[in-house]
């Protein structure tokens, strides 16, 4: 008999679940146990494993689909099974899985296994939810007495992941009396903070009065102490009662931005240099390698310059734990790339080096790895130090945020010509400003505006670089 | 206090009303010599006389006209029927007169009549004696509603409508006449309209109950607090005004209701407390409010057949374990 594969609930929160890419086509075998399809939810990535072993006999929601949880997205069973009644089923989604006179097998099967991809990112994978998909008949709806609902919202308990006693799992107040009972005892702050990190409160032992959760006890389990400036702020936002236009769910990227761009204030001194480049020669430079056919741009440039400049000023490439700072042999440049709804940061590898030839080809590389999705966690990682350029956008100049827990990022605006004095007269030159943030916890005002007077001085002189 | 039979005290607070005042005065059906089929006004006649206690033709709609002279001019009668179906004879002028005249006459005038007699079933006196009539009453504004359970209220309530300067209709009930009660002896104890009586205290669900139906309730609250389930026993006494606060108070605190009357449940008082206590206390409920009330069929002549049609114990004590999600 044919099973129903639906989209499983994982984390108290989730509502539903973006499926990122099926792992087997219509019509191949698959394993129990084997990844069947990956989605994203808005708290993480994960692969699904297949629930039973059989052919994948029809895709119900296809790659890229939003779908609610327990709805109906694959049916695996033997090849020739006639599964019409059971995608007819899934047609009328008022009716849910016909219990009893189904065969047992009919029943839909939560997929069981959860991989957490991206480590950082704490996702809630307990086992033992409570069984909530009797509370949600059809559509997700809860279905709840008014009363049930008023001690909810009194006790801050989401309807959605009770089980309901009354008629047809109708919630009644006893329902939330009991949950309340059972739930662990925890400060509001440490509910909000759960939340946000997306951890659940069981199992988390409060070393508050009679057991009680503090929010130091979510934080110890979650390993993200600098998380509560972000948790805490966002809070007070939903309390202030300002009439948001449109609510977006966080998503999985944002959430891991906002996190670290958070760390990053928190942990690092930042301070800031600033300096005007003459890109004149550079310039003369990408011309003339255009005309041999070589394809270079401004920042494959820069980025040249800088991993000479760090090679020359090893403290600007290191970083700083408890106890010692570590300078790194190894120069590796992240690159900041704006997505779709985000950013990221891949790395030039070893840029030192590299010729301008090759960092152009990495970096065109990588900025198209990034805007398709395509980016390896290998592309992600192993950066030292970091370049932001938002001349594209026409900026002069601005402040960029340090990439944690690299010790610097340099802001590149935008090459425009300016009137700038030369032997006493006003001449006009392509000029650019750059932006050194350094973490003056590592590197003191000095050494820092050497390190940048030395990337001017590359720029000014591309010829050095060679 | 003094141990008296409803009937009794009924019959006490009439004759110290017209030894009070001499514009009260009975006129009804075989009230005089017979003292009334059910003894409420019992040997007024031989105190009174016949001119205060007065013998009336079969013939209602007469007499109650009679009465709203009586009342326009200044006296205080106490109209008799000897079953409260009859009213229906005297529907015009109860209804498009009586509930109507003060209004009619821009305030100016006052009918400060009451309308009293009993109804309901318990003596297999079928469909055209066994009718509850307070729904009709309720409905058509003008009339006071007054329904006592007991000796007790229906004293301190008939009190209070002879004193009153409005039409009260004060509706009695046949088998509750003998049941008796402690009746305080102050001739001035009254107790004001709008005011519910708690009869019992409970936590898990509200029972508002009228008339025969009190006791019922409060005998379906034991069975039910056996069982675990407290339940909460008010008797609003008057229909019209009627105390819903003290209802909603109640629902607000248990977050479940049953309206339980003898008259029709279709179109009956429960509908109009049902949906008052909805929208009074909307969120505080667990289940929807529940009605009880006579099946949608004419009172039948034999007993049992009366109890098959009026809810009885068991139906209270099964309404409430349903509010309460509670199954055998």
């Amino acid at each position: 008999m044919a099973t129903k594969v639906i989209m499983p609930k994982q984390g108290l929160q989730m509502t539903e679940g973006n499926i990122i890419e099926w792992k087997k086509a219509e019509g191949e075998v698959v394993e129990e146990g084997e990844p069947l399809f990956e989605m994203e939810t808005d708290k993480l990535t994960i692969d699904i494993d297949s629930p039973v072993s059989g052919t994948l006999l029809k895709i119900v929601r296809a790659a890229g689909e939003v779908v609610p949880i327990t709805e109906l997205i694959a049916v695996i069973g033997e090849p020739g099974e006639d599964i019409s009644a059971l995608l007819a089923d899934a047609e009328s989604v008022a009716a849910p899985a016909a219990p009893g006179a189904a065969p047992e097998s009919t029943a839909p099967v939560m997929p069981p296994s959860v991989d957490t991809r991206g480590a950082s990112d704490a996702a809630s994978a307990s086992a033992d939810q409570p069984a909530a998909v009797n509370g949600l008949p059809d559509n997700g709806r809860v279905f709840a007495t008014p009363r049930a609902r008023m001690r909810a919202e009194e006790h801050e308990v989401e309807l959605s992941t009770l089980a309901g006693s009354g008629p047809q799992g109708l919630i009644i107040e006893r329902d939330v009396l009991e949950a309340i009972k059972n739930a662990p005892r925890a400060s509001s702050l440490a509910r909000k903070v759960a939340e946000q990190m997306g951890v659940t409160l069981d199992g988390i032992s409060g070393t508050g009065p009679q057991g009680r959760i503090l929010r130091d006890d979510v934080l110890s389990v979650v390993g993200h102490s600098s998380g509560v400036g972000g948790a805490t702020g966002s809070a007070s936002v939903g309390e202030a009662g300002l009439q948001s236009a449109r609510k977006l769910p966080i998503s999985g990227m944002r959430r891991v931005i906002a996190r670290r761009m958070r760390e990053s204030l928190d942990t690092a001194a930042q301070a800031v240099h600033r300096i005007e480049v003459d890109m004149s020669e550079s310039g003369r430079m990408r011309a003339k390698l255009k005309d041999l056919g070589i394809k270079v741009s401004y920042n494959d440039v820069v980025m040249k310059a800088v991993a000479s400049a760090l090679r020359e000023h090893p403290r600007m490439n290191a970083t700083m734990t408890e106890d010692e700072i570590i300078e790194f042999s190894e120069i590796n440049i992240g690159m900041a790339v704006a997505v779709e709804e985000g950013l990221l940061v891949p790395v030039l590898k070893a840029v030192d080096r590299m010729g301008l030839k090759e960092i152009h080809a990495e970096s065109q590389r990588l900025g198209e790895l990034a805007r398709d999705g395509g980016l390896s966690s290998a592309d992600m990682q192993g950066g030292t130090f970091s370049v932001s350029n938002l001349g594209m956008y026409e900026i002069d100049s601005f402040t960029a945020v340090i990439n944690s827990p690299e010790s610097g990022i340099l802001a590149v605006g935008a090459v425009k010509d300016r009137v700038v004095p030369e032997n006493g007269e006003a001449v006009i030159r392509p000029m650019a400003h750059l932006s050194l943030t350094y973490d003056h916890r590592i590197i003191d005002g000095a050494p820092a505006a050497s390190f940048l007077r030395t990337v001017k001085t590359l720029l000014e002189n591309p010829y050095l670089l060679i | 206090m003094a141990n008296k039979k409803i009937a009794v005290a009924i019959r006490d607070v009439i004759a110290e009303e017209m030894r009070r005042d001499d514009a009260v005065f009975v006129m009804g059906e075989d009230i005089g010599e017979q003292g009334g089929v059910f003894g409420c006004t019992r040997d007024l006649q031989k105190e009174f006389g016949k001119l205060r206690v007065r013998d009336t033709p079969i013939a209602e709609a007469g007499y109650v006209g009679l009465g709203i002279g009586a009342a326009l001019t200044g006296m205080r009668p106490i109209i008799d029927f000897m079953y409260l179906d009859f009213t229906f004879v005297a529907g015009d002028q109860l209804l498009n007169q009586v509930a109507k005249l003060r209004y009619m006459y821009g305030g100016r005038a006052s009918l400060p009549m009451v309308i009293r007699g009993q109804q309901g079933i318990g003596r297999g006196n079928a469909g055209t004696h066994s009718q509850s009539v307070e729904t009709i009453f309720t409905h058509i504004p003008g009339f006071k509603v007054v329904m006592p359970s007991n000796a007790y209220d229906a004293a301190g309530l008939l009190r209070t409508a002879i004193r009153d300067n409005n039409p009260v209709m004060f509706i009695e009930h046949k088998a509750l006449y003998i049941t008796s009660d402690e009746v305080p002896d102050d001739p001035d104890f009254m107790i004001p309209f709008g005011q519910a009586a708690i009869k019992r205290q409970g936590k898990d669900a509200t029972i508002v109950a009228t008339s025969l139906m009190v006791s019922r309730a409060l005998e379906a609250a034991e069975i039910l607090a056996a069982d675990g389930i407290e339940a909460e026993v008010i008797d609003p006494r008057t229909l019209l005004p009627l105390d819903i606060g003290t209802i909603v108070e109640s629902v607000k605190k248990t977050g479940r209701a049953l309206v339980v009357h003898e008259a029709h449940r279709n179109a009956g008082i429960g509908a109009e407390i049902g949906s008052e206590i909805s929208e009074e206390a909307f969120k505080y409920l667990d289940a929807p409010v529940a009605r009880l009330g006579a099946k949608a069929c004419t009172l039948p002549f034999a007993l049992v057949l009366e109890d098959a049609v009026v809810p009885g114990v068991d139906d209270i004590v099964e309404s409430v374990k349903d509010l309460c999600y509670r199954k055998n």
